[in-house]
């Protein structure tokens, strides 16, 4: 039989594929699983002029707003949770640098969902009599035909790429999530389906077998794949579902480090232009062996 | 000394407005006094209203759904692997946990604000007007998605001007300024370090409902950044009784994870 077409990319070869100015939406919730490893490397290819589109962003958005990617972002929060403000974001939205649109949790999976289902719009009366009314993207109120009912009309989201991480996949990108896992982390789901290309970090990439002999655990099929790319501990310093939990020493020294544009520049330089590969950056956090500590569960089946 | 914490006063009052049969709402939080006001107490108040008048009551902490709330089955902490290893009936998929209260079965959402106004509208995502920025806050989160649709609200926040303003900056949860259609029925209550006050029906506007045992009304009134209704007679906040704060202590929070916030990273209490 003649053999499948590999979507296995290197790091730097997946994120060419974004380009300045596109609409790139992210995965993750809050500070959980976000695709930090391809984050970072958006940063250190300086990719300019970028519109965020997330459910709930956290040190994500913050990166790439620190390191000045960043025109425009969606979200329903951009904080970094248990570490308080996000630094950058916060800096940055208040001097007008950057437009942030706000929406509630149920309005930003709507506008992924419409996308994910083939239509051009979706409907919602969460925003009614809300300040989310102030964007000129939430003023066109409509009726339902049927009942009369009013809704504020919303466009779905049509990013150019998606960037996720996820547990494992195969080779042609086949992608797999463990049954065990945080469920407010599945927006993912919708999130790589409304974008034209999706880039998937895994912690392993596995033998196609392995996910012929587990179908169930598949939540994105490979005709939703442009990109795999193999990056264990890929959304560190987020956590990882159960399989790892969030770096707090990271977490501590980030918020540190984004306490000032001048300590930021640090940041950056240490750990996002400092680190060509991704093996820089392990080691500069010390290494897979050091990063095993933040461990709590294996890719096995239980 | 009074014998008890504000911490448990509140988790006694907010419980009454538990019933039965009814899915409550707390987000998952972040940690310190915000956390205990908008996940912990509120927690151990759905906890009480189990043991006392609402059997059938279930909680939904962010994912988890209708976990068993006694201190022998909580976690020690609140990571994603101690959350979803706590024993619940559910962990609830996210398109459901966003779909539920659409279809109006969430009866009463626990929250907390930087601004809370005479109407009942909520701010978490912004200080300062659009053109004029002072200080950005996190976002929306679900807040708005409760506030149009939660059968009730209650909010938790500090007694002072700054926080119970005239007008919030920004509506990030809609109260009874306007409400036309908007299926929820909108924030019933709101208890701070010094009362707790309701919304007068006709009006749709904050009035007093009691005062913490040892706060005056003036007290009260000084703190609020808009005119208060106040009824010709304010009652005490009832205290906990000897039942409730066995039940708290020996039971329910022995450990202080939730009203003292020690589940979380950043242990506190409410008393400043």
């Amino acid at each position: 039989m003649i053999q499948r077409t590999s979507k296995v990319k290197k790091l730097k070869d997946a994120i060419s594929m974004i380009a300045d100015g596109d609409k790139v939406a992210i995965g993750g919730s809050l500070i959980r699983r976000a695709p930090m490893a391809l984050v970072r490397e958006i940063a250190r290819q300086r990719k300019r002029e970028l519109t965020l589109y997330s459910w709930s962003a956290g040190m994500d958005y913050d990166l790439l707003i620190g390191a000045g990617c960043v025109k425009e972002a969606w979200s329903s929060y951009c904080g970094l949770f248990q570490f308080g403000m996000a630094m950058n974001f916060r800096r940055k939205v208040e001097s007008e640098e950057v437009r942030f649109v706000d929406l509630s949790e149920s309005c930003a999976k709507d506008k992924f969902r419409a996308a994910a289902f083939g239509q051009t719009f979706c409907v919602s009366k969460v925003p009614l009599h809300t300040s989310m009314m102030e964007n000129p993207e939430f003023q066109s109120i409509i009726e339902c035909p049927f009942t009369g009912e009013k809704y504020v009309a919303m466009e779905a989201y049509h990013p150019d790429v998606a960037i996720i991480h996820a547990h494992r996949a195969d080779q042609y990108g086949n992608v797999q999530w463990k049954p065990i896992r945080m469920m407010d982390n599945e927006c993912d789901i919708l999130i790589a389906k409304s974008a034209k290309k999706v880039i998937v970090s895994v912690e392993k990439i596995v033998d196609e077998s392995v996910i012929i002999n587990n179908p169930t655990w598949t939540m994105l099929p490979k005709m939703y794949i442009n990109a795999v790319v193999e990056l264990p501990y890929g959304a560190h310093p987020n956590s990882c579902d159960t399989l790892y939990d969030f770096d707090l020493e990271h977490g501590r020294l980030y918020r540190e480090y984004s306490q000032t544009p001048e300590k930021f520049k640090k940041y950056l330089e240490k750990y996002v232009y400092g680190c060509p590969e991704y093996e820089d950056y392990l080691n500069l956090c010390g290494g897979i062996e050091t990063l095993s500590k933040i461990s709590r569960d294996t890719l096995e089946v239980e | 000394m009074q014998g008890y914490t504000l911490a448990e006063l509140l988790a006694v009052e907010a419980s009454k407005y538990v019933k039965d049969d009814e899915m409550n709402f707390v987000g998952i939080g972040t940690g310190g006094q915000a956390w205990i006001m908008a996940v912990g107490m509120p927690t151990v108040a759905v906890c009480l209203a189990q043991h006392d008048h609402a059997p059938n009551a279930t909680l939904m902490i962010g994912p988890v759904l209708d976990p068993l709330l006694d201190d022998i089955y909580v976690p020690d902490a609140n990571w994603e692997y101690d959350l979803i290893h706590w024993p619940c009936r559910c962990q609830i998929p996210l398109e459901d946990a966003l779909g539920i209260f659409r279809q109006g079965r969430l009866g009463l959402s626990f929250a907390s604000a930087a601004q809370v106004d005479k109407y009942g509208n909520f701010n978490i995502a912004r200080i300062g007007t659009k053109e004029n920025m002072k200080v950005r806050l996190p976002g929306c989160l679900a807040q708005t998605d409760h506030g149009a649709y939660a059968n009730r609200i209650c909010v938790t926040v500090r007694h002072n001007r700054r926080t119970l303003v005239e007008h919030v900056d920004f509506i990030s949860s809609a109260g009874h300024e306007n409400r036309e259609g908007l299926p929820g029925g909108g924030p019933v209550l709101v208890l701070t370090d010094k009362a707790v006050m309701d919304f007068e029906p006709s009006t749709g506007l904050m009035r007093l409902k009691s005062v913490h045992p040892g706060v005056k009304v003036e007290d009260v009134i000084e703190n609020t950044g808009f005119s208060l209704i106040i009824p010709s007679s304010v009652p005490e906040t009832s205290p906990p009784t000897k039942e409730e704060l066995q039940l708290i202590r020996e039971v329910i929070d022995p450990k202080r994870k939730f009203l003292e916030a020690r589940i979380t990273q950043e242990a506190a209490v409410l008393e400043e």
